[in-house]
């Protein structure tokens, strides 16, 4: 592996050299290929470099599959907290490229997060360590958190230091109800010491689901208990759309009222997917069709900031800009 | 000479056109007006601001920064002025611009479980005005009834309860920022792409100034208890910790104190805390009834079994509050065998505990100076204090001198020079050994991104690459010295 890290870096070297871009791909389950982009395969460049049950850190290579994380971590009653979606094959490098985390966020946080470390390649093929194994560090800037979500497009991550947490038993319970009654429903039961780690609306039932020892739930009127499917169904969400139709990602306020179009909510009312032709009156809107683009809706001040840490990292813009 | 003079007249001109700018009563600029903002918490360093500005609105923050920026006069903000690392150390030739007065909690929604708050409001003061609610803000450091939630944001605080609820990073949703030309920026959770939100906390007043802060509340616990265990061995004792996090349980807190800190906490504060102990464990659980009443049993058990001679179980609130005395007064407690004390922060994987506190004992002697230990045993996070006389020519060099090898060994053995108290100025030289000329670069192209004046705080948090190289800890990577064109003396 020694000796791919050093073949990593001497192909970003020579795109830098010869005005070549680089397009970072892991396990292939997100971004599509672009032609005008050489690969960089993080395929294989996986395994856990070092794991301390105890100390509540894993360090993985970044082409580790989800699963094979899942295992090791299954193996010792841990778990990574933000539930990353499985697209098939996916990577957690890709994950943490593309930022995703699944139904407890407002629960249990967010992927970057529980991000405590990287290891990377910037533009110029140059290792770089940022952040480290501790659960508290606040030596320099937050490189490691702020790059989650860059897409691969500033640096090439080889490797991360992630906080886990102990598994949790949890369950779920349903009631059937209308969806605007069930968002202002989850919020108020988030507000109290329930320990909730799931609250989502699907198909007329308002979903929730709750962690450890907890009171009884199937004895006030029209709760059932059922089985966790339901944080897979929306967790990736793929649903079957009529003709026409295009699948719209929103992130709101918990509290903001039903959305016209909505299909599904998630992430305690945070999470709105809109199924309609044209894209929702809304700022924080982005067309998931698989492919993972990124909304380009940055004011101008951000857009200029993100352009010049763009250059700060990647001088001769080798990575790709998705 | 000209210096000074070239200072006294750029101060005529700044003061003048801030006193137009503000209020009456906002700036002030004789000795004695400035000389409480001299410096932080970390006292040992001191230094006169050019002025003080105390902007009262947020349009008279964007006033106060396009002077500076006009000017060319350092800004370096301030929030209670409780950091710890000199952070906030004012230059001669800049202003110290204090936000103590945005000190306003905007708006509370309870039902969203959010607080928007100016960034002078106290950290206490959040949860005080949700407690009606049911909810409360989540990190609590031991200064939180003086430290600013703008603070906080700018050092990325932590507290005794971060294990289990996070940091201040883990906190913020939502902040809003100015540059020095006095433009604002949102930098919210929703955003996509390179996560800027999580970049700004912790970036200890270099990227911006922060003037408004949304925060995440969370609901009170029904319940919390508090488990004391008292150990031969330090070992022993971390032995403990790691066995009750491998059972799956996370505490709300999980403190360590060492022979001297358990000695002077019952002194000071008579809770009747085994004296006779090596180490002491105070570990709380918290959540729903259910769940605490098996988690305390759970944790008491594990203790037990992993050679806790003395366990005791807090059976009321009062008794649990009690406790927690003890170590909450441990830093004045410990203070009290000395004229001044040095708090240090670093952090280490705990396995690595007994090893480096068994270093300190051996440094300890070394310099003839007395420390005393408490630990953060949940997230590695550790506090020596060193004992010090600064009256006694050379021994804040020393003591100085003490804390830098401790902070080389944290890294050493995989840790961090600073957990929770940020660099400011203090581990300055503490940077150069954690991280290489590669990383310095881009900490510095990072600023120039958001600062291109590089007016705001400079010199702090992140080192030259001239300090580093002066210092000889240039990393050589293959026999290469980065940035070869640099002078080195």
């Amino acid at each position: 592996m020694e000796q791919r890290f050093k073949q990593m870096a001497e192909q970003i070297k020579d795109a830098a050299a010869e005005n070549k871009t680089l397009q970072i791909v892991g396990g292939g389950s997100k971004v599509p290929l672009y032609d005008d982009a050489e690969v960089l395969s993080m395929e294989g460049y996986s395994g856990v470099l070092s794991y301390e049950p105890s100390e509540l850190v894993i360090t993985v290579r970044a082409g580790t599959t989800l699963e094979e994380l899942h295992q090791v971590l299954a193996e010792k009653n841990q778990m990574v907290a933000f539930e990353p979606p499985e697209y098939g094959n996916s990577t957690i490098g890709g994950t943490y490229a593309c930022a995703l985390t699944g139904p407890a966020k407002p629960f249990r946080g967010k992927l970057r997060d529980y991000v405590l470390g990287t290891k990377l390649l910037d533009g110029q093929g140059r290792e770089l360590n940022f952040g480290g194994k501790m659960i508290k560090n606040v030596a320099g800037y937050d490189v490691s958190r702020m790059l989650a979500g860059s897409k691969g497009s500033m640096a090439l991550v080889t490797e991360m230091s992630l906080k886990v947490m102990p598994l949790v038993e949890e369950v779920t319970y349903r009631i059937e109800m209308p969806e605007c009654d069930a968002i202002v429903l989850m919020n108020k039961m988030a507000g109290t010491s329930l320990p909730m780690s799931g609250g989502a609306y699907y198909q007329g039932h308002f979903y929730y689901r709750v962690m450890g020892e907890h009171p009884k739930q199937t004895n006030r009127v029209g709760v059932e208990a059922v089985d966790n499917s339901i944080w897979k169904i929306l967790n990736p969400f793929k649903p079957k759309l009529e003709p026409g139709q295009k699948l719209w990602r929103l992130d709101v306020e918990s509290t903001n009222p039903c959305i016209d179009g909505t299909i599904a909510v998630g992430m305690g009312g945070t999470r709105r997917w809109v199924a309609s032709e044209h894209k929702p009156d809304h700022p924080y809107v982005t067309l998931w069709d698989d492919r993972f683009l990124p909304r380009h809706n940055d004011g101008k001040g951000v857009k200029k900031i993100k352009q010049g840490l763009k250059k700060v990292f990647d001088p001769h813009h080798v990575f790709k800009d998705l | 000479m000209a210096f000074l003079e070239e200072i006294q007249e750029i101060k005529m001109r700044v003061v003048e056109a801030l006193k137009n700018a503000l209020p009456k009563g906002c700036v002030l600029a004789s000795d004695e007006e400035c000389r409480p903002y001299e410096c932080d918490a970390l006292s040992a360093y001191r230094e006169k601001p050019l002025a003080v500005a105390l902007p009262e609105t947020v349009e008279q923050v964007k006033e106060v920064l396009r002077i500076c920026k006009a000017h060319g006069t350092p800004v370096i903000t301030r929030g209670s002025g409780t950091g710890l690392a000199g952070g906030t150390l004012p230059l001669q030739d800049g202003i110290i611009l204090g936000l103590s007065k945005l000190n306003k909690i905007l708006k509370v929604d309870p039902l969203q479980r959010i607080a928007v708050v100016q960034p002078g409001v106290r950290n206490i003061q959040v949860s005080e005005a949700v407690e009606p609610h049911g909810l409360y803000y989540a990190p609590d450091p031991s200064s939180q009834i003086a430290c600013s939630i703008g603070g906080n944001v700018a050092e990325n605080s932590g507290g005794v309860h971060c294990l289990k609820y996070g940091l201040t990073v883990h906190n913020v949703t939502s902040i809003r920022v100015l540059n020095m030309d006095g433009e604002e920026y949102v930098f919210d959770e929703k955003d996509d792409g390179v996560d800027l939100l999580a970049l700004l906390n912790g970036s200890e007043g270099l990227l911006g100034v922060i003037v408004e802060i949304k925060l995440k509340l969370l609901p009170k616990p029904d319940a919390a208890q508090l488990v004391m265990a008292a150990f031969q061995s330090v070992t022993e004792c971390a032995d403990a910790v790691t066995a009750v996090l491998e059972q799956g349980i996370i505490p709300a807190g999980l403190e360590m104190m060492d022979k001297f800190s358990i000695q002077a906490a019952e002194d000071f504060a008579k809770v009747g805390y085994p004296t006779d102990a090596e180490a002491l464990l105070l570990c709380e659980v918290d959540g729903s009834f259910d769940q605490v009443q098996v988690d305390a049993k759970r944790v008491a058990d594990i203790l037990t079994s992993k050679g806790a001679y003395e366990i005791k179980v807090s059976q009321s609130e009062r008794e649990r509050i009690a406790l927690w005395q003890g170590r909450k007064n441990a830093f004045p407690a410990v203070g009290r065998y000395s004229p001044d004390y040095y708090c240090m922060d670093g952090t280490i994987p705990r396995s690595k505990l007994a090893y480096v506190l068994e270093e300190i004992k051996k440094m300890s002697e070394r310099y003839g100076l007395r420390v005393a230990n408490v630990f953060h045993a949940g997230d590695g996070n550790l506090h020596p204090l060193i004992l010090y006389d600064a009256n006694k020519p050379g021994e804040l060099e020393q003591t100085e001198k003490f804390g830098g090898e401790i902070l080389n060994l944290c890294v050493d053995v995989g840790g961090t020079i600073t957990g929770e108290h940020g660099v400011g100025v203090e581990k300055l030289n503490s940077m150069c050994h954690q991280y290489h000329g590669h990383e310095l670069e881009i900490f510095h192209g990072i600023k120039e991104v958001f600062d291109d004046t590089g007016l705001l705080n400079p010199g702090k948090a992140v080192p030259t690459l001239h300090r580093c190289a002066e210092l000889g800890h240039m990393h050589v990577h293959n026999g290469q010295l980065p940035f070869g064109h640099l002078e080195r003396f």
